[in-house]
């Protein structure tokens, strides 16, 4: 826990983190001492004593408790700002340098999660539960060293229940890890379950299943259900457990003392003192589950954490070799995920000034060529070279300032369709931005637009069409000018008029740079350099359009088939 | 809601008359030790039965008192567990009802959301609110009765702290911390908002240079997050800090030891009277000391169930009550006018009228409503204005049985299930037979695919398989298919995920001619030249129809597009 905790927080927090962790356990044993004083105080009521001079020691006491209690109380809080200052710093750094590779579909969820309430929720620990969990465990502890100097045997007994009390608490904690996990996958499972419902509500409208108690849902919340009730019955055990040790050596301690009492070993002050100190004992004790309880799952927010920031970012050449040509190849490339290889033992040249196209059927690995020249992933095995020089030796600010790439999705970020365009070289004129604009016909978008310019894209771009996203994208990487091109399955999704439009920015856009394009609409291709046909990530056909056609092979068959209307 | 909670009202009340036996049941033994007290501290010889008879009394008390929370425990978070199961299946249920326009409006996981964790965040309502509610008032209330009797002099003394607590709550209030709180509560938002930028966005950020924009945004957005957390903390935590000061055991011990002092003193107060408020008196602060993070979850849970039935309050569009029969499957719409908002029409009159039989292919510049028009069909929305009649029906008056009987449709966006490929086929038949389903399957040529998966028909997608793109079009198209209704509706824009699945939509489409009604989306030459019909929508309006060849004759918008693509 401890070492999660300090790897999260990042080595200049453990010191103050420590100190706070000082200081709130310095609190605690004083507010214990502070009890001492209670005995002398009670004696003296009780025997009819002058209570005054102990009364203004304890006093003076709890005064030392404020101070400190109220120090470490603002300690708690500022550690925990600036903590979750730098967290947030550390995680935004540490994602952007993560491979793009890593962020599939449902880490985009996953990680807004953890930045959102998941950094807000373990950074409580410091500022709420980790006073209360310290005081919990050692003002109880003090409290029974007190007992000991007051009267051994009483002390004795409330000594052997500290190591019965915390093996309960072990029990209860391990106990609701194994359950809490399984409540929390169930949770997951029926989450993504509800997606897929909402998301399939379309078609079971259509297919008139409207309202109907839909199998594949219900299944999984009834599964959720069995969970959180598993969960919650195995926690009561240590709940009732907890509170059984401590009444019970309350109750022990009474005995006991009455016991004693009437034997007349101890007179009735020390007695009653006991009691009330071993009260003081007992509120403490039983909060601690609960305390306990909001630790763990502060802690597993943390764990999270931890797991992203152990997730190591591809490595960066310690003396980078710049380019001086932009000719890509790939020189026996295996690459691998999961289980599956989907670059399998691949070769290729692209020449300088060339224009690749890469055709083949969905799976065969053609984005992911795209991917591994981008460095989006690292190879398993051989080398992808950019210049003759292999990527991974490249700073990847310098590979990156060398590529323009198209995606078939579209991200835009939410501001104007200028500062979309702009990304692409935040430094252009606007002129040049303009110009860009223009040669991806996307100036006619604009004129269309409310507000032209300066309208905004919305969320992802979701106020334009795709048609319109793929124009900004294009222009973007015409603003980029960047002497290699990558395009993925640009047009493919588009209708006549977009489709159109980005074929002619896409034209403007390859002119005199080293192109590598995926495409499945054979129309655009044709006109490439050269192309490769790839299947199960391995090229099985190379060669200009007509020389695949009169070869008759598998990019013969898809020409047909696309071709033959 | 009241329907919702009702069946658990039995339930729910057991959990708290549990828990109050349970909590009062655990001041006997502090009682005991009082008793225990005036037993030592009396004059004359011990009554030693007296003195074992209260100790055994404490012991049963806290017996009961174990027994009884322990049962409360359990009981609630049963309870709890079928609250939520119950609230989870309502809104499932809703969500299947809602119209499909009031969904498209909301992120999917803003939804999933609601059903998921703020259904999850309901649960200290039920599970620990009775007990926390119980521990906060009734014990200090039995205990503020009790001590009353003993002493009001003193006892007054003890809610001196308390007191004093109560008197800083106000200064957490001022309208400068409730600002304070409303700044953390945006501040929150907007970190959460740039972070999803941040990540969603990250293939952009990487690819135009390390220190992308989205980047520098989320620091900004997580330095202001901190700046208003920090403000807010610094206001409220002096105040926090006092109160916590007030209430804490040793203070309210000090209080009590000193008003206690001066009155065995004075001797007005017998010294063992004094013990109940150091045993009890300390549970006079309980009620002050929840309201500080009790309340948290109770406001978070409030707001959970604002939000749950802000989604149980959508009305669902309304069903006809006298349903009419339709005659034939002949679709027409007249006049049909339709906006998503009301300042934004994005149907300005269409008619359109399609014939048994008839091939229609739907042709235009994006953002010209096509997508919205055929999503009339299926009743996703209503037009605002105008009508849309199957079978001479209007759809308003159609019951939906019918409507989906006579109309299936291929939508642009496939989502498939993590469950069974026949499962998924099945999806809006789902009694159809295998043998039913593998002939729909074959027709949109998926079938042999589908055999070269791990468990064939049985293979579970996204455990056993994973489909691309283009298959899960086929796929889709499978189960169009498969609802065999005379009426097709088909977005082409899924047919360009790879040459196959272009080949079987077309296939597909040529062997459906003249024997049902098609609609296309089209979005190939091809698909077009074979139409009987083309119909030009731009900016809402139908502009050009006619046979593709007459279009071309024309030189319209139509023969525009035309050249711009077979050029």
């Amino acid at each position: 826990m401890i070492t999660v905790l300090s790897r999260v927080l990042g080595h200049e927090y453990a010191g103050p983190m420590r100190r706070t962790v000082a200081l709130m356990a310095a609190t605690a044993i004083a507010e214990g001492l502070s009890y001492a004083l209670l005995v002398p105080v009670l004696r003296a009521l009780f025997g009819g004593g002058d209570a005054w001079p102990w009364l203004l020691g304890f006093g003076t006491a709890v005064a030392g408790y404020a101070v400190l209690r109220y120090v470490s109380d603002l300690a708690g809080f500022r550690v925990g700002t600036s903590v979750m200052h730098g967290v947030y710093h550390r995680l935004g750094d540490h994602l952007a340098r993560l491979p793009i590779g890593w962020y599939t579909a449902g880490r985009v969820g996953e990680v807004s999660a953890l930045a959102g309430r998941g950094v807000l929720q373990a950074m409580s620990v410091s500022a709420h539960f980790l006073a209360p969990f310290i005081s919990a465990c050692v003002t109880p502890l003090t409290i029974v060293a007190v007992m000991l100097a007051v009267n051994w045997q009483l002390g004795l007994a409330a000594l052997a229940a500290v190591p019965v009390v915390a093996a309960v608490q072990v029990f209860a904690a391990r106990r609701s890890v194994a359950t809490d996990a399984e409540r929390a996958a169930r949770e997951h499972d029926a989450a993504a379950r509800v997606i897929e419902y909402i998301e399939a509500q379309p078609v079971l409208r259509a297919g008139g299943r409207t309202g109907e108690r839909f199998r594949l849902l219900d299944d999984s919340l009834r599964g959720l259900h069995r969970a959180s009730r598993r969960s919650a019955l195995s926690a009561l055990p240590g709940v009732v457990g907890s509170a059984l040790t401590v009444q019970a050596v309350f109750t022990a301690l009474a005995a006991l003392g009455a016991y004693l009492a009437l034997g007349g070993e101890i007179g009735a002050a020390e007695v009653l003192a006991t009691l009330v100190l071993a009260a003081r004992c007992a509120d403490p004790l039983l909060a601690l589950s609960e305390v306990g309880g909001a630790l763990r799952a502060a802690f597993a927010e943390l764990a999270r954490l931890d797991a992203v920031f152990r997730t190591e970012p591809l490595p960066v050449a310690p003396q980078p070799v710049e380019p001086s040509h932009h000719d890509l190849s790939f020189e026996e490339v295996t690459f691998r995920h999961g289980d599956r290889t989907v670059v399998d033992g691949l070769s290729l040249w692209v020449p300088h000034g060339h224009r690749l196209a890469v055709v083949g059927p969905s799976g065969a690995g053609k984005s992911t060529l795209l991917h591994l020249l981008a460095r989006f992933h690292d190879v398993d095995a051989g080398a992808v070279r950019v210049g003759g020089v292999d990527v991974r030796m490249i700073d990847p600010d310098v590979l990156m300032s060398k590529i323009a790439i198209v995606f078939q999705e579209v991200y835009l970020f939410d501001g104007t369709v200028e500062d979309n365009v702009r990304l692409g070289r935040p430094d252009a004129t606007d002129a040049e931005v303009r110009a860009a604009a223009k040669a991806a016909r996307l100036d006619e978008v604009v004129e269309r637009l409310p507000g032209g310019w300066s309208a905004g894209v919305g969320e992802g771009g979701a106020l334009l069409s795709g048609g319109e996203r793929q124009r900004v994208s294009i222009a973007r990487a015409l603003l980029k000018d960047a002497p290699i091109v990558l395009l993925d399955e640009v047009t493919s999704a588009l209708d006549p008029v977009n489709e159109a439009a980005v074929h002619e920015g896409v034209e403007r856009l390859m002119a005199g740079r080293t192109v590598v394009m995926v495409a499945h609409r054979l129309r655009t291709v044709r006109r490439a350099d050269r192309i490769v046909f790839l299947d199960r990530g391995r090229v099985v056909e190379e060669g200009t359009h007509d020389e695949l056609l009169q070869r008759g092979g598998r990019y013969a068959d898809f020409w047909a088939l696309s071709a033959v209307g | 809601m009241g329907v919702l909670v009702r069946p658990f009202v039995g339930s729910f009340a057991l959990v708290v008359v549990f828990q109050v036996v349970g909590a009062v049941a655990g001041l006997v033994p502090l009682l005991a030790v009082v008793e225990l007290g005036r037993l030592l501290l009396q004059a004359g010889p011990l009554d030693e039965g007296r003195v074992w008879f209260v100790v055994l009394a404490g012991a049963v008390g806290l017996f009961v008192r174990l027994v009884f929370t322990a049962a409360s425990s359990g009981v609630g978070h049963l309870l709890d567990g079928r609250v939520q199961l119950s609230f989870r299946r309502r809104l499932a249920e809703q969500l299947g009802r809602v119209p499909i326009g009031w969904l498209s409006g909301r992120r999917t996981g803003e939804l999933a959301k609601v059903v998921g964790e703020d259904v999850s965040a309901v649960h200290p309502f039920i599970a620990h609110t009775p007990g926390d509610m119980v521990a906060a008032f009734v014990v200090p209330l039995v205990s503020l009765v009790y001590l009353l009797t003993v002493d009001w002099r003193l006892t007054l003394i003890t809610l001196g702290p308390v007191l004093l607590a109560i008197a800083l709550v106000p200064l957490m209030m001022t309208p400068a911390r409730r600002r304070e709180q409303e700044e953390f509560d945006g501040a929150m938002g907007r970190i959460s908002d740039s972070v999803v930028e941040f990540v969603r966005g990250i293939a952009v950020v990487k690819a135009f240079g390390g220190a992308g924009r989205a980047h520098r945004r989320f620091r900004t957005a997580a330095d202001e997050f901190v700046g208003t957390f920090s403000r807010w903390v610094r206001g409220v935590s002096g105040i926090a800090a006092g109160m916590q000061l007030a209430l804490s055991p040793p203070f309210v011990l000090l209080a009590v030891l000193t008003g206690g002092a001066v009155l065995i003193g004075d001797g007005s107060l017998a010294p063992a009277d004094l013990l109940p408020f150091l045993l009890l008196g300390l549970g006079l602060t309980a009620p002050v000391a929840s309201l500080g993070h009790g309340f948290d979850d109770m406001q978070a849970a409030h707001r959970a169930v604002g939000r749950i039935r802000d989604v149980l309050a959508v009305p669902p569009l309304p069903e006809p009550a006298h349903p009419a029969t339709p005659e034939g499957h002949r679709v027409e719409l007249r006049g049909v006018r339709f906006g998503y908002d009301d300042d934004h029409e994005v149907l300005r009159g269409v008619d359109l009228v399609l014939e048994p039989g008839a091939f229609t292919a739907l042709v235009g510049p994006s953002g010209s409503g096509k997508s919205t028009l055929i999503r009339l069909l299926p009743r996703f929305f209503d037009p605002t204005h105008g009508a849309v009649t199957l079978g001479g029906v209007d759809l308003r008056d159609l019951a939906d049985r019918d409507r989906n009987r006579l109309v299936s449709f291929v939508f642009q966006d496939v989502h498939l299930l993590r469950a069974s490929v026949a499962d998924n086929i099945a999806l809006a038949v789902p009694h159809a037979d295998r043998e039913d389903v593998v002939r729909a399957a074959r027709r949109a040529g998926i079938h042999d695919r589908i055999l070269e998966l791990p468990r064939g028909y049985d293979s579970v997608i996204g455990e056993d398989a994973g489909l691309s793109g283009g298959e899960a079009q086929r796929l889709s198209l499978a189960r169009a298919l498969l609802a065999d209704a005379p009426v097709l509706v088909l977005d082409e824009a899924t047919a360009f995920a790879d040459p196959r699945t272009e080949q079987a939509v077309r296939r597909t489409l040529a062997e459906l001619r003249g024997e049902r009604t098609v609609l296309v989306i089209a979005h190939r030459l091809e698909t077009v030249a074979d139409a009987d019909t083309v119909v030009v929508l731009e900016n809402g309006s139908v502009v050009e129809r006619g046979t593709p060849a007459e279009l071309v004759a024309r030189g319209g918008t139509f023969s525009e597009l035309w050249k711009g693509v077979a050029q």
